[in-house]
């Protein structure tokens, strides 16, 4: 049983991961980036081309985490202009659709030129006990990074003027204004990081298996998911809401069953956004 | 002080009426009857492309009824239709009840889902995204249910409806007729609902959720009406394909493979239009014949199509349209107005 829940969280932070660069660009400006697993996946791709060019794995992660960031920023400065002109639901609606293109024209590149383009990170060493369980290293790799980002980031929103700032503009545009922040630089740094944190989560998935040019779909979905039930422009929500549906997942799939765990899952988020149509940590 | 009463419309001014309020889907009916003959008859491919693109119209008349008319974001035509198509292929198949049978039950539960969506949404006050997200959680859920059954489905593998119309299948042509018809009913009673009270609540409640509760319009209720019958249209649909195509397979019914596609048809077409959806969807198949032979970067062209839609073309097609012939008539008549007498 401890071994299925840590799995589950393990599992778990990287759903949290996920969630969280979708969770912050729509808190701020309402926009869902649906071409957020697209865009892990460029950095997927970056990583794994630099890395067959025998680029150490450490230095290839940074700049594929970069290259996404890059990625985003350009989506911010060109074509997320129009949209934040719109307001409400004109907004959303017009920055769903336009990601989307986005998203299409992403796989469709990257499919054209890397077919069989993939990421595989392979994390060596001794499976590592921890609490007496024995977790492969590139889970063990991967859950660390996911809660340091979580500890970062919620220090940053907790504690720095910057951070107050970008919270400032989540809760009220006008007022962010009126004081001296200026909503569109906030937005396109909060698009760096989230493409940075893309680019991160497709190195933390690749550590335990092999994340092909076709995930960015799943990605996105799974990203949207979380972020609803974390509740939509909370990072503590996306990571709790993550664990509780890795959580969920693993002990599904162990004691009941492979293929029903998909549903049990997708219905404990329908059920959390019913119950709490805020999200868990929702405003 | 009673105003003088207008003469009551007599058969050419009913007549009239009705032929204002028929006469665009008259017009689709005629084009889409001659369209093979002057032009893909002779191409089974091209035939096969303009099935799907009249099956995306029909998808896309329900969901326009559903998102366009009442504001709820349903990401799951998809899976309504695969309701449909499944019920179509195990009831006839497996129960051996007659093929007509097996749709309308089909279309029956897919009507029965979608009210239920829509009653759980009005229910816990969902807005546009909320809605949206539980719908697609109910697509996600609903794919993996087909796969899981697979003694029933067949899962990835696909089913093949045995009692499929092999004539159907052969001959796209009676394919393309068969959904010429059901697209034609599907937009007949689209008309049908807009001129009605339904209709005058639907725009009332489009406009302005708030002010049409204020005025008595039961919210709640409309959107359940319109759920009901958008998702009776969308599993008809999907039973009818499944019975056309004689092979389903989770993909024919997937949410990447319709959702995205029937939302991008009806934001394109203009929401909340009669003709909006047969637009969208006529611009797309076209786009998918001049797209055949991309190959792999189709993808890439067909992204960078509906940006440049969203960038250019925020309203939709039918109510660009609509309002430039609006201020074209504008001009023309102020022009005959400012004219000096001779």
């Amino acid at each position: 049983m401890r071994a299925v829940i840590l799995d589950g969280i393990v599992l778990g932070l990287g759903f949290g991961l996920l969630g969280v660069g979708l969770t912050l660009v729509y808190g701020l400006g309402g926009v869902l980036n649906l071409a957020y697993g697209e865009i892990a996946v460029f950095g997927a791709i970056v990583v794994s081309e630099l890395m067959a060019r025998d680029t150490p794995t450490v230095v290839a992660a940074v700049v594929g985490m970069l290259a996404a960031a890059a990625l985003s920023v350009l989506l911010d400065l060109t074509l997320m202009r129009p949209v934040y002109r719109q307001s409400g639901e004109e907004r959303t609606l017009l920055g769903l659709l336009l990601t989307l293109g986005v998203a299409f024209v992403i796989v469709g590149l990257l499919n054209w030129k890397y077919p069989t383009g993939a990421l595989y990170i392979f994390i060596g060493g001794d499976p590592i006990s921890i609490g007496g369980v024995a977790m492969s290293a590139g889970s063990v790799w991967a859950s660390v990074i996911a809660i340091g980002v979580a500890v970062v980031l919620l220090l940053f929103f907790g504690l720095t003027t910057f951070g107050r700032g970008v919270r400032s503009v989540i809760q009220d545009e006008t007022g962010a204004r009126l004081v001296g922040i200026s909503p569109s630089l906030v937005r396109t740094l909060i698009f760096a990081l989230s493409g940075g944190l893309a680019g991160l989560v497709a190195v933390t998935r690749s550590m335990t298996a092999p994340l092909t040019v076709t995930a960015g779909f799943d990605l996105t979905t799974f990203a949207l998911i979380v972020a609803v039930v974390g509740g939509l422009g909370s990072v503590a929500g996306a990571f709790l809401a993550g664990v509780l549906l890795g959580i969920v997942d693993n002990v599904s799939a162990h004691y009941i069953g492979e293929y029903i765990t998909a549903i049990v899952l997708l219905g404990a988020a329908a059920i959390t956004i019913l119950v709490r149509p805020r999200g868990l940590l929702g405003r | 002080m009673a105003e003088p009463q207008r003469p009551a419309p007599r058969l050419a001014g009913a007549v009239s009426t009705a032929g204002r309020a028929l006469l665009p889907i008259a017009v689709t009916a005629a084009v889409l009857v001659v369209l093979p003959h002057l032009w893909f008859a002779d191409s089974p491919y091209t035939t096969g492309l303009a099935v799907e693109a009249l099956v995306f119209g029909c998808y896309a008349i329900g969901f326009n009824l559903i998102f366009g008319s009442t504001n709820q974001l349903f990401l799951c035509v998809g899976a309504l239709a695969g309701v449909g198509g499944y019920a179509t292929a195990i009831l006839s198949d497996r129960a051996s009840l007659p093929l007509a049978a097996g749709v309308a039950i089909g279309t029956v539960t897919a009507a029965i889902v979608a009210g239920l969506l829509a009653w759980i949404a009005v229910a816990r006050s969902l807005n546009v995204i909320f809605t949206g997200i539980v719908t697609l959680v109910f697509s996600l859920a609903f794919t993996n249910l087909i796969i899981g059954q697979r003694d029933l489905t067949g899962a990835d593998t696909g089913y093949v409806l045995k009692r499929a119309a092999t004539d159907l299948a052969d001959d796209r042509l009676g394919g393309y007729y068969l959904f010429v018809v059901v697209l034609v009913g599907l937009l007949i009673v689209f008309r049908m609902l807009q001129l009605s009270h339904i209709g005058w609540a639907f725009r009332a409640l489009r406009d302005d959720e708030v002010a049409a509760e204020l005025a008595g319009v039961d919210v709640a209720r409309y959107r359940i009406y319109a759920a009901v019958v958008g998702g009776a249209m969308i599993g008809l649909t999907g039973g009818v394909y499944a019975y056309s195509l004689g092979f389903i397979s989770p993909a024919t019914y997937g949410f990447a493979q319709v959702d995205v596609e029937v939302l991008i048809i009806v934001a394109f077409g203009g929401l909340g239009t009669l003709l909006g959806p047969v637009v969208g969807a006529a611009a797309f198949g076209f786009l998918d014949r001049a797209l055949t032979d991309s190959g792999q970067l189709r993808e890439a062209y067909y992204g960078a199509f509906v940006i440049a839609i969203f960038l250019f073309l925020r309203q939709g097609v039918i109510p660009t349209l609509t309002s430039l012939t609006r201020r074209l008539g504008r001009v023309w008549r102020k022009e005959t107005e400012w004219r000096p007498s001779p």
